[in-house]
C-alpha cells in the first residue's frame, strides 16, 4: 500500500549546527541525516559549516572532512572512492548517485545529504540493503550451460558480446532501485530497475541455456509490470546505465516470445 | 532484537523532473477521466430523459464551474492522449535515452496545453 507520509518513529526532527572553527571565509552548509540506533530518539537532520578552500570537489571529500575534523560519529560506508564498488550511493540534493564521483560544485545552495530512500536505516547514512540482495540471488545471476560447458570455452561472437554493454557494468549500487516510487511503494514484490537489469543481463547472453525458464521467471504482474516508466533509475544511475529500457526489452521479449 | 530502525525519507526529498512529473500526471490525469467519462455520460443520459433536462445542462455548463470543468476535462483528455502516445513508443522500446524522454515529456506538457487552446478556439467558432 501507498504510504506517501513517514511513519512515527522516522519523522526528522531539527538536529544540532556545528559551527566553523577554522575561520575560513568559504563556507558552505552542509545539511547530513543522522540517526543514532543507540538513542531511541527520531533521526535528525544536523547541520555543519565546511571550510570549502581546503576540500577536494567531491561530495564524499565533504563527508571526509566532516568525519576527521568536525564530528567523527558520523558513520557511511565508503571503499574505493573512485566510482566502481558503488559502496557511498546516497542521495544527494534530492538525487541519488555516488557521493565519490559527485561534484559538490555542482549543487546550489546548501548541501543536503540523505540516506538511500525508502530503506530501513542501520545508522545515519547507511540503508539496509539486504532485501535487495536477496531479489539479486532471486535471479541467480550466474551462468547456466549444463551441456558442453565442463570442456571447452563457450564461444561468443562480437555482436552476441555487444548485446552485453550497458548491463554488464552495473555495480550494484543501488541508486537506481531506491530512486524508484514502484519499488518503494512495493519493494517487497517488485524486483526493482537494478536486479530486473541484471535479469536482463542473463536473459540475453548468448551463452546462457536457461533463457526460456529465465523470462518464465520474470514474467509476473508484480516481478516486472510494476514498472510504470518513470525514468527515475536512469536519470539516477552513476554508471550511464538504462535500466528502464531493459526492462522495457524484457517486456517486449514477453510480447513477443512464445512462452 | 526489536527492529525500530527508521524509514529514510523518499518523496519527501527525491527531486522531480520531467519524465517523473508526466508519469504522475498521466495517472492523475487517467483517474480525472474516468470521473469525467461518468459525468459527461450521467449528462447525456439527462438529456435522454426529457427536454426540461436540456436547461439545467446548459445552465451548468454555463456557469462558471461548469466552463472550468470542461476546459479542465478538456487538458486532461488532451494529457493523457499524447502520454498515452509516448507510452505506446516507449513499448516499442524507444524513446528511453534521458535526453530523448525529456523531449518527449515536454512535448506532452507544452502539446497538452496547444491541444486545450485549440478546442477552446475550435468550440469558440474562431477557428
Amino acid at each position: 500500500m501507498v504510504q506517501i507520509s513517514l511513519p512515527e518513529n522516522s519523522k526528522v526532527n531539527k538536529g544540532k549546527y556545528f559551527k566553523d572553527k577554522t575561520g575560513s571565509k568559504n563556507l558552505r552548509k552542509v545539511n547530513v541525516y543522522r540517526w543514532d540506533p543507540s538513542s531511541g530518539e527520531n533521526p535528525r537532520v544536523d547541520t555543519y559549516e565546511v571550510d570549502m578552500d581546503n576540500c577536494p570537489s567531491k561530495v564524499l571529500d565533504i563527508l571526509n572532512k566532516i568525519k576527521n575534523e568536525i564530528d567523527p560519529t558520523l558513520a557511511y560506508r565508503r571503499s574505493c572512492a573512485h566510482g566502481v564498488c558503488g559502496s557511498c550511493a546516497m542521495n544527494m540534493d534530492g538525487k541519488n548517485g555516488l557521493a565519490c564521483t559527485t561534484p559538490h560544485k555542482n549543487i546550489e545552495g546548501d548541501i543536503n545529504i540523505y540516506p538511500l530512500p525508502h530503506l530501513k536505516v542501520k545508522k545515519d547514512l547507511i540503508g539496509d540493503l539486504d532485501g535487495l540482495y536477496r531479489q539479486y540471488k532471486s535471479i541467480e545471476p550466474w551462468l547456466k550451460s549444463s551441456s558442453k560447458s565442463e570442456e571447452a570455452e563457450i564461444i561468443q561472437s562480437k555482436e552476441e558480446r555487444a548485446k552485453l554493454d550497458g548491463a554488464y557494468e552495473c555495480i550494484m549500487c543501488a541508486c537506481c532501485s531506491t530512486s524508484c516510487p514502484s519499488y518503494w511503494w512495493n519493494g517487497d514484490k517488485y524486483l526493482g530497475p537494478a536486479v530486473l537489469l541484471q535479469a536482463y543481463r542473463w536473459i540475453i547472453d548468448s551463452r546462457d541455456e536457461e533463457r526460456q525458464a529465465r523470462l518464465k521467471k520474470v514474467a509476473d504482474e508484480l516481478k516486472l509490470y510494476r514498472c510504470h516508466t518513470i525514468l527515475n533509475c536512469t536519470n539516477a544511475c552513476p554508471k550511464g546505465l538504462n535500466p528502464a529500457k531493459a526492462i522495457a526489452e524484457i517486456k517486449k521479449m514477453l510480447a513477443t516470445a512464445n512462452i | 532484537m526489536e527492529n525500530k530502525s527508521p524509514l529514510s525519507p523518499h518523496i519527501q526529498i527525491y527531486k522531480w523532473h520531467i519524465s517523473s512529473l508526466v508519469s504522475i500526471s498521466h495517472r492523475i490525469t487517467g483517474i480525472i477521466n474516468i470521473i469525467g467519462v461518468t459525468f459527461i455520460c450521467v449528462l447525456a443520459s439527462l438529456l435522454s430523459l426529457g427536454e426540461s433536462n436540456y436547461e439545467v445542462t446548459y445552465l451548468f455548463l454555463s456557469s462558471r464551474i461548469g466552463k472550468f470543468l470542461i476546459l479542465g476535462l478538456t487538458w486532461s483528455f488532451s494529457f493523457q492522449i499524447l502520454s498515452e502516445i509516448r507510452h505506446l513508443i516507449m513499448d516499442l522500446g524507444y524513446g528511453f535515452e534521458l535526453k530523448t524522454s525529456k523531449i518527449t515529456g515536454l512535448i506532452v506538457i507544452c502539446g497538452s496545453i496547444v491541444l486545450t487552446v485549440t478546442f477552446y478556439l475550435i468550440g469558440k467558432n474562431f477557428l
